[in-house]
């Protein structure tokens, strides 16, 4: 097929760099949302051909139709503008948003989350992951009256100062003094952090998995959980699941209960809401008050719509056991990559859970091939990263995975014609 | 966040003054100055810090890691004093080599201020494009050079090369000139030759949007956007270089 054109994303970027830092910043822009190379990527999306972003479609300003597993790095679970949650949403705006007494909503989402989330006794509601992970950390801190933080390599828990690195451009060591950092799996390593810092340690985060970026993703080893459970519990530690990206796609009932375990406090945003922006931190009764003690609020933390929405949005994830569905599309997606590489000679690693496959060809070991592979298959309308775990939505239906199937092939060819060398 | 003199004192032996030995291969009357037949090598010794052995002869410098065979030895005390040296606040006292005195105060100080005029370039001076050409090659590759230094000493340039995976990072100009970083154990190492088999690349599309980076004067993540950098293979390598060339640009303003 035709190699798409982005003509009037470029116009359309060269205008936003004039009036926006960076033009598009963050994950979603070309530098962060590693582009390479920029020329095969949409920048900016619309419903030019008369379409709008639909289930698991979006339109980019020049006109092309991608199939995206990214799904907006995460919100989109149920597909773009599901009609249930959307109508919600629509609903709710007639009866009030943004007011001065906050909607009765919040009570009915919080009951709602605390039905669904096994570990959770309560629910409170911010805006972003950040600014929940953010009071996690906060109220570990309250509530134990120690500093310092457990980390995992190549861990992400947001963006603010404690969340990044002491090199990172704004950020200050003072803002990372009291961090501590180890391995993914390592329970030596872990008992060791606690040795050292006996009595000091407030909390212990992690994601339910490993899905760091540019490498395979890793899933906990036998019993990992269970003994950062029982080590936390020994040694007085708040134990933080940061569900932020994985929440919803593994387990209705949070990533901790998919694993056997449960989290003392447990972070929500993305797949919430389906979209709408509502993020929540769930925790154990006995850390509650610690959470309340907090001067911690936002402008629009308590808007109404996104309840409206997340009450929609988790009550058909519920009703369709959605977890068992997105990990079965997941498996096709990558079953029949695996085997399209495999048929033009490529080895294609595919990690992590199937819901949030991460995916690597691993011919070479500087991700060339791999990013030309990516790009060929973004130019086709295929929207994929190098760097990422992706993302399955409820819509994917098996027609898009057999579209999707044959654009990989294609690009699988295209790149394989550019490497004589390799064949 | 302050600078260390020890890192500063790394980057002005092999960067900065490290540049010499380019400058003598781009510059015909740099060349031109270093009439001698015979090697003169000039040691320096600094305590608690970088020693390297520059030898001069033929038109050509060439700059080796550690003392040898000195013909002239300047020590120096710390790494402080010696960037009070180079940045003409101190002058070197040889205790070995007073026959070469002449070559300290005449060829060697006037390839040094050569230096200098391409590494702080006037406006006037960068009009002229060959004069363009080389003060911007040798920028890339005193900061290519530099990048390894941060990196290997400085506490931050530490923590970022303690997330690069080994491998080379190939960092150029198309075209034009290129360094490569070596990292192994997260130690770096850096040499002024485009790399062979890079697992990662940022590539500039042409010496002027170098230099107009260099300078400040363009964002480097709009020209990513803008497709006039590239970036390919390991993102996370080149990642946590660009938090050791931060650090770099520090030491290097």
């Amino acid at each position: 097929m035709e190699p798409y054109k982005h003509t009037k994303s470029r116009e359309w970027f060269d205008r936003a760099t004039k009036v926006i830092p960076s033009g598009v910043y963050g994950h979603l822009g070309p530098a962060e949302g590693n582009f390479i190379p920029v020329s095969k990527w949409p920048l900016l999306s619309d419903d030019a051909a008369g379409e709008y972003a639909r289930g698991s479609y979006f339109w980019d300003v020049d006109g092309n139709r991608y199939i995206d597993y990214m799904c907006a790095y995460g919100p989109n679970i149920l597909g773009y503008n599901d009609p249930d949650v959307d109508a919600a949403a629509l609903a709710q705006i007639k009866r009030g948003n943004c007011v001065t007494g906050p909607s009765y909503k919040m009570v009915e989402l919080a009951e709602l989350m605390v039905d669904t989330v096994k570990s959770a006794d309560w629910a409170f509601f911010a805006k972003n992951g950040n600014d929940v992970t953010s009071c996690a950390i906060m109220t570990a801190r309250a509530h134990t009256h120690r500093k310092k933080i457990i980390f995992i390599n190549g861990f992400y828990h947001g963006v603010s100062p404690w969340t990044q690195k002491v090199d990172y451009p704004g950020v200050i060591p003072e803002d990372v003094a009291n961090n501590l950092y180890i391995d993914w799996n390592d329970i030596p390593a872990l008992e060791k952090v606690i040795a050292e810092n006996e009595g000091e340690i407030a909390a212990y985060i992690a994601t339910p998995y490993m899905h760091g970026n540019y490498k395979d993703n890793e899933l906990p080893a036998e019993g990992y959980w269970q003994k950062v459970r029982e080590l936390c519990t020994k040694h007085g530690i708040v134990l933080i699941v940061d569900d932020v990206r994985a929440g919803f796609r593994l387990a209705t009932e949070g990533s901790d209960a998919f694993y056997g375990f449960e989290a003392d406090l447990i972070t929500f945003c993305k797949a919430i809401a389906n979209g709408w922006n509502v993020s929540c931190l769930c925790g154990k009764e006995f850390i509650k008050s610690a959470v309340s003690s907090l001067s911690y609020t936002g402008s629009y933390w308590m808007s109404a719509v996104p309840f409206a929405a997340a009450i929609a949005n988790i009550t058909k994830m519920r009703e369709l056991k959605l977890p068992g569905l997105l990990r079965e599309k997941g498996i096709k997606v990558t079953d029949g990559l695996k085997a399209a590489a495999e048929n033009n000679g490529f080895n294609l690693i595919v990690s992590g859970e199937p819901a949030l496959f991460y995916l690597r060809i691993a011919n070479d070991d500087s991700l060339f091939l791999h990013q030309e592979w990516v790009a060929a298959c973004v130019e086709r309308g295929i929207f994929f990263t190098s760097h990422h775990n992706h993302f399955i939505n409820y819509s994917l239906s098996d027609s898009d995975i057999n579209e999707t199937l044959e654009i990989a092939d294609e690009a699988f060819k295209v790149v394989a014609r550019n490497h004589p060398e390799l064949f | 966040m302050a600078l260390d003199p020890k890192t500063m004192a790394y980057i002005n032996m092999f960067g900065v003054m490290g540049a010499m030995e380019n400058l003598c291969e781009l510059d015909a009357s740099a060349r031109a100055l270093l009439t001698n037949k015979k090697p003169i090598r000039l040691c320096f010794d600094v305590k608690d810090g970088p020693k390297a052995t520059f030898t001069f002869a033929n038109g050509r410098v060439r700059v080796d890691p550690g003392v040898h065979k000195c013909d002239v030895k300047i020590p120096l005390g710390s790494p402080q004093k010696f960037n009070d040296v180079v940045d003409g606040k101190a002058t070197p006292i040889p205790v070995k080599g007073f026959q070469h005195i002449g070559f300290l105060t005449k060829d060697f100080d006037k390839l040094s201020k050569k230096l200098e005029s391409y590494l702080r370039p006037t406006e006037e001076d960068l009009a002229d494009p060959e004069f363009f050409e080389i003060s911007t090659t040798l920028t890339l590759y005193v900061l290519g050079t530099a990048l390894a230094q941060v990196a290997d000493y400085d506490e931050i340039g530490k923590f970022s090369a303690h997330l690069i995976p080994d491998g080379d990072i190939g960092f150029s100009v198309k075209d034009g000139p290129a360094v490569t970083i070596h990292f192994k154990n997260h130690v770096a190492a850096a040499e002024k030759t485009r790399a062979v088999k890079p697992r990662a690349i940022m590539e500039f599309e042409s010496i002027e949007l170098a230099r107009a980076l260099f300078d400040g004067k363009v964002n480097a993540l709009a020209c990513i956007g803008n497709g006039s950098i590239t970036m390919r293979g390991m993102i996370n390598m080149i990642d946590n270089l660009n938090r050791v060339m931060d650090r770099a640009a520090l030491y290097l303003s």
